[in-house]
């Protein structure tokens, strides 16, 4: 059996909404291992996003409980989560999300510039994560001049060069065309041939089918989990 | 992220927005010259002052000087003889303390040698002048007991004066001038005088000077003219007091209670040149801290709009794994760049101004290129891009990653 990198227990998450209030998640709990290729799946404002969060620790649960390696994370100081996310965990964006005034290399560079023992051979590996998705002769192109699927390749191989335990993308195929789609989640696949830990979430069951394993998400709760 | 790759991350942003970080650089660039080039223009006056102030016989000189007789006394003036060597011998006899007196009769006269002429002043004084108003004889010597009975016709001169009227290496002492047609012989020199701040020499009016007896000077070239001054020096600093009070009681008597004169020290006109100097940097101070306010909300402003733009790229870099503390430290000198920019810029521009200046107005009202304004005016663009970006940049590392994430 291997590792647990994230847990959740009965996690909750309400948020105001005007006068209402929004059940964004319900008792949710699931675990995460070391290797696992989870997709999320669930249609737009099933809770998706909210998870991802949650996930991420960009936000903390109303109620409920989770763990990152076994450490419940509301012991954890939210400069030090910062310093987790920029160590262990690489995110993927729907809007991609680069820098646009910084080159290729530079936006793949940024979450060395704040990872706590930054490595020494960080030129390396920025080089490393730029040649696994095939971005090496586009490192000082800027965002602008690349095409979507080319922006993709580039914001994973920024979420790669931290060498992180779990890589979260959130429709990372969402603003791509089908073919383009298909060879970023080839590359998702291979990654987690090679034992990276993948979290995606997605809306389209036939994207989830990439994935080994699927939690289905609806009005906040899971509906499914064939873990 | 350390402060450099902040600043050099600052100058992207910059460029990014070239007229909008130009405009708040042109603020600052202006608040740090206006302070560089009102701090040279005081220091600039006040740096001759000082120095003359010193030169000019330090603070045991006390001087009878003229003074416009009152309203009430204006029928009577004529009873006073003003100031005569009378005076003298009277403050001499009474006033054992004073280590030092002389008169001094100012005038003007045309020197001439060997077909060269040369205009300036010409003092009727005893040599007791040397040592109140430290003057130095380089070469030759001072007036003998018998030049002053003699009412001889004798002359020291100051270098500029010798420089007008002599050859360069040609023997002065010894040599002959004519004062206002009147042959005299030269017998000292005094020491060339030299103390410059930038191209101005301070000392200058003591090489402009010539000396001759003061019984030569009222009975030969100036009949009839009143001495212009009385000049004294206590042996002691904490005697002034008391010889200002002796010597204005004395000076009344013999004045016949008409008030045409006033006995004054250095004292005074030392505090009031320190009087003067701190309401001069205060106001300098002033309008440099108006204009650094000015440019510091110029860059409070710039710093907003940009954050209220950038909301999205905080999110992307507190998901990538950036503290608050990044967050902060990175606008903070983006803040710092933009300042220290248009510091720099400043200070190049005042360096300008200054040698503007100079060329256009008289020395003694010149300003300074003095290091200690850069200095304080690099410092202050730098405190002012601190504190004007600490509110902008806490705005920034507070702002939730989520929000930020979705705003569009």
């Amino acid at each position: 059996m291997s590792a647990d990198v994230i847990r959740f227990a009965g996690v909750c998450k309400r948020y105001p909404m005007g006068e209402t209030i929004v059940n964004a998640l319900v008792d949710a709990s699931f675990t995460i291992r070391e290797g696992d290729f989870v997709s999320i799946l669930g249609p737009s404002g099933s809770g998706k996003s909210t998870l991802m969060h949650l996930l991420g620790f960009l936000d903390s649960p109303t109620s409920g409980e989770i763990l990152f390696e076994d450490r419940p994370i509301a012991e954890i100081s939210p400069d030090q989560r910062a310093r987790i996310r920029a160590e262990k965990i690489g995110f993927v964006f729907q809007a991609f999300n680069l820098l646009p005034r910084m080159d290729v290399f530079a936006n793949t560079r940024l979450p060395l510039t704040y990872h706590p023992r930054p490595p020494a051979d960080a030129a390396a590996r920025i080089w490393n994560a730029l040649e696994l998705v095939d971005m090496k002769n586009r490192a000082h192109h800027r965002p602008g001049q690349l095409s979507g699927g080319q922006r993709q390749r580039v914001a994973i191989a920024r979420a790669l060069v931290n060498e992180p335990r779990i890589l979260l993308a959130d429709e990372p195929t969402g603003n791509l065309d089908s073919r383009t789609a298909a060879t970023i989640l080839d590359l998702f696949t291979e990654l987690n041939r090679q034992g990276r830990t993948i979290v995606l979430v997605t809306h389209d069951p036939k994207i989830a089918a990439y994935s080994r394993r699927q939690i289905h998400v609806m009005d906040g709760r899971i509906i499914r989990d064939d873990a | 992220m350390n402060l450099f790759s902040g600043i050099l991350n600052g100058l992207g942003e910059i460029w990014a927005h070239k007229l909008r970080s130009f405009l708040t650089m042109l603020c600052v660039m202006l608040g740090v010259m206006s302070m560089v080039v009102t701090t040279g223009l005081v220091e600039g006056m006040f740096a001759s002052w000082s120095t003359s102030l010193e030169e000019g016989g330090g603070v045991e000189k006390i001087s009878g000087v003229p003074k416009e007789v009152g309203m009430r006394q204006q029928p009577f003036r004529a009873l006073s003889p003003g100031f005569t060597l009378d005076d003298e011998q009277a403050l001499r006899r009474l006033l054992p303390d004073l280590a030092q007196i002389s008169p001094e009769l100012d005038v003007t006269v045309k020197f001439q040698r060997r077909g060269k002429s040369h205009s300036g002043r010409l003092q009727g004084v005893r040599n007791d002048i040397f040592a109140i108003n430290r003057y130095e004889i380089e070469e030759g010597r001072m007036f003998a007991d018998i030049d002053m009975a003699d009412r001889a016709e004798v002359i020291v001169l100051g270098t500029q004066v010798v420089d007008a009227l002599f050859e360069k290496n040609e023997p002065v002492v010894g040599g002959w001038v004519e004062v206002d047609g009147r042959p005299m012989r030269v017998i000292g020199v005094l020491k060339h005088y030299e103390t410059f701040y930038d191209d101005y020499n301070v000392l200058g009016w003591k090489n402009q000077i010539a000396f001759v007896p003061i019984t030569t000077m009222q009975h030969k070239l100036k009949p009839g003219v009143a001495l212009s001054w009385l000049n004294m020096k206590a042996a002691r600093l904490s005697q002034v007091g008391e010889l200002v009070d002796a010597a204005t009681n004395i000076l009344g008597h013999r004045h016949r209670g008409i008030e045409d004169f006033r006995v004054k020290t250095n004292e005074e006109q030392l505090a009031s040149f320190a009087r003067t100097k701190a309401s001069f940097y205060f106001f300098a101070a002033g309008i440099a801290g108006i204009s650094l306010l000015v440019s510091g909300i110029g860059i409070m402003n710039l710093m907003l709009a940009s954050i209220n733009e950038r909301v999205r790229e905080i999110g992307i870099r507190k998901a990538l794994g950036a503290t608050g503390r990044n967050i902060f430290s990175q606008f903070v000198a983006e803040a710092v760049a933009l300042s220290l920019f248009g510091g720099i810029l400043g200070v190049g521009v005042a360096v300008g101004v200054i040698l503007m200046l100079k060329a256009m107005l008289p020395p003694g009202l010149a300003p300074l290129l003095s290091a200690s304004a850069f200095v304080v005016g690099f410092t202050f663009s730098v405190v002012v891009g601190i504190i004007a970006g600490i509110y902008p940049a806490l705005q920034a590392s507070k702002l939730d990653p989520i929000d930020a994430l979705r705003y569009e």
